[in-house]
């Protein structure tokens, strides 16, 4: 009953054996699915279509998988294309966001409805604004280019990076600013020197959540590109064909497109959680 | 030295002029909507243009080739009576009200237990973040993979365990499959804003209904739902704007077979399948529509809750 209420108090050993049997079983169901795919990654196909449950663990580990990846596939190719996309798209929106959020959050600019369109870019069905852009891209010839696939990332994280960073700008008190005006300072100083690095953890959240999302991307990523600009979502995604499914490399491939994502939430668990609830509970 | 005058007038005159654009850009009056150009830029691109075209050719008949063909409101009436598309709407609503609820059951759940200090809590919230921020698309071919029915991980544990093989993407149970695999990757979400949530409810208001004898029920119902449901709406507006445009998983698993197609999926298929630009452009509109007028509300309310939770 104690868990009921705050949770500060003992925990009796009823409660104890409770509380961690239901932590390792939620832990197991989030973590199993994706050390499957680690050990999938160096099955051997004989393995991969074993039909004995204890196959799924006892195997004879290959790196085949990974070779054929390497060898059959640009792999690597289009793993620097999903880095050059997400690194700079990230860069453009930050600048973008910064600015925007913080006129915004000092001056309410256009009341409050400017602010709803933008976040509701991201309500917009990707679909709708694929469209036209598939025939401009077409007719332009930005398709298949990381340009333009850098364009899209960037129109799709904007508005939410925004409405992140605006919470973090809206915590800097405004005497901060008239105090640096008295010094003489200029809008534009005052911006750079004084409000900038105050909102610095608020910017490294943002980021991080512009490269996750960016790096994760699908729907543009699928429809604008086909081999030159193509990212490793896309690659992975094509493993899984009309005709044949080839789960090695898939899962190979899945295993190293994952790894940083999982390496940034554990490395940055807190950022994630103040970005997460938009600065609104500081985690 | 006369010589060099003209070119010294010359850039103090550049520097000059450059610096009374930049002087009005950041004066005071100006400076707000300075800041604003970029964005304005990339939204009037990117939001008003593909508005702007859709509509203009959800009344035209056109499939990328030759001319397009004014056909006035014939998609709009087409629509209302095209039964894969009203299907796909009712299925989305049913994803969004499934996966909000059970994300939200399971992540309120969840957060009661992990919101005291435990040894160990940094590598319990370590893990249980991954799901969140692997692709979604990764994710739904993985779960895919694991709910295969001959060779799976999720059926051969099941016989392991001496149950029956479920055939999990039957077209009973596909898009309960789909359910699962979003709710799986989600309710690490609404955990962790409840956690973060609970965490921040004041001490002395829980000690004072402790002393007064309230059951820990009471308390729950009276003192936390409260002051947690500012949280619990920004949950449940993020997730349906993102609900709505559920399109990944589906990629990766059903491809809109065996009855899971949903509203992104039916416009995919519509403007990049079979070409229909004109069609496709009336769907887009109508879930566009219907997408704002959902977010509407829901933005005002989260502007409410973000404002109660400061």
């Amino acid at each position: 009953m104690e868990l009921i209420e705050r949770g500060e108090g003992e925990m009796n050993g009823v409660g104890n054996v409770f509380f961690w049997i239901i932590t390792f079983f939620v832990l197991f169901v989030i973590v199993a699915p994706l050390a499957w795919i680690y050990l999938t990654a160096f099955k051997a196909p004989n393995d991969i279509f074993a039909t004995e449950a204890k196959k799924l663990i006892f195997f004879q580990p290959t790196t085949e998988n990974f070779h054929r990846l390497f060898r059959e596939f640009p792999f690597w190719d289009n793993f620097l294309n999903t880095v050059i996309i997400s690194v700079s798209s990230t860069v453009v929106v930050l600048v973008i966001a910064s600015l925007a959020a913080y006129s915004f959050a000092r001056w309410n600019t256009g009341k409050g409805h400017l602010l709803f369109n933008t976040i509701s870019t991201r309500m917009f069905p990707g679909v709708v604004a694929a469209i036209p852009f598939f025939v401009m891209y077409r007719n332009l010839g930005l398709l298949d280019t990381r340009f333009g696939l850098t364009l899209l990332h960037i129109y799709f994280n904007v508005s939410f990076a925004t409405f992140l960073l605006y919470g973090f700008f809206k915590e800097i008190p405004e005497e901060l600013e008239q105090a640096a005006m008295i010094d003489g300072y200029s809008r534009a100083d005052i911006f750079r020197r004084v409000v900038l690095p105050l909102v610095r953890p608020g910017i490294a959240v943002t980021a991080v959540f512009c490269l996750v999302w960016s790096w994760n991307e699908f729907l543009f990523s699928f429809l604008f590109t086909r081999m030159a600009a193509r990212p490793v979502t896309v690659l992975i995604s094509s493993f899984w064909g009309s005709i044949e499914v080839q789960y090695g490399p898939m899962a190979a491939g899945a295993a190293i497109a994952i790894l940083p994502t999982l390496l940034v939430s554990w490395f940055m668990q807190r950022y994630i959680i103040r970005g997460l609830t938009f600065g609104a509970v500081k985690g | 030295m006369k010589a060099e005058t003209p070119w010294e007038t010359r850039t103090d005159f550049a520097v000059v002029r450059r610096s009374t654009v930049w002087e009005i850009l950041t004066s005071e009056k100006y400076f707000k909507w300075t800041l604003l150009i970029p964005l304005l830029v990339v939204l009037a691109i990117f939001m008003l243009y593909p508005l702007l075209y859709c509509a203009y050719y959800s009344f035209h008949q056109w499939g990328m080739r030759g001319e397009a063909i004014y056909v006035g409101a014939q998609n709009y009436r087409q629509l209302l009576n095209d039964k894969a598309f009203l299907e796909a709407l009712y299925r989305t609503l049913k994803v969004l009200v499934i996966c909000v609820s059970c994300e939200l059951l399971i992540g309120l759940g969840l957060a009661l237990l992990w919101s005291r200090n435990f040894p160990g809590e940094n590598v319990v919230r370590g893990l249980a973040l991954f799901p969140l921020l692997v692709a979604p698309l990764i994710l739904s071919l993985l779960w895919n993979f694991m709910f295969e029915y001959d060779f799976g991980a999720v059926n051969l544990v099941l016989q392991a365990l001496g149950l029956n093989k479920v055939y999990w993407w039957s077209p009973e149970r596909a898009l309960y499959t789909i359910c699962f695999i979003t709710i799986w990757q989600w309710f690490p979400f609404a955990t962790f804003v409840l956690v973060a949530g609970l965490r921040s409810l004041p001490k002395d208001v829980f000690e004072a209904a402790r002393v007064d004898g309230a059951s820990p029920w009471y308390t729950f119902r009276r003192l936390t739902l409260p002051m947690l449901s500012p949280l619990i709406m920004i949950i449940v507006v993020l997730r349906t704007m993102w609900l709505i445009r559920l399109f990944d998983p589906l990629y990766g698993t059903t491809r809109g077979g065996v009855q899971t197609e949903l509203l992104d999926w039916i416009v995919y298929r519509t403007a990049f399948v079979y070409f229909d630009i004109g069609y496709g452009s009336t769907m887009a509109i109508f879930s566009l529509v219907l997408t704002i007028a959902v977010c509407a509300v829901m933005f005002k309310i989260l502007m409410k809750a973000l404002g109660g939770a400061h």
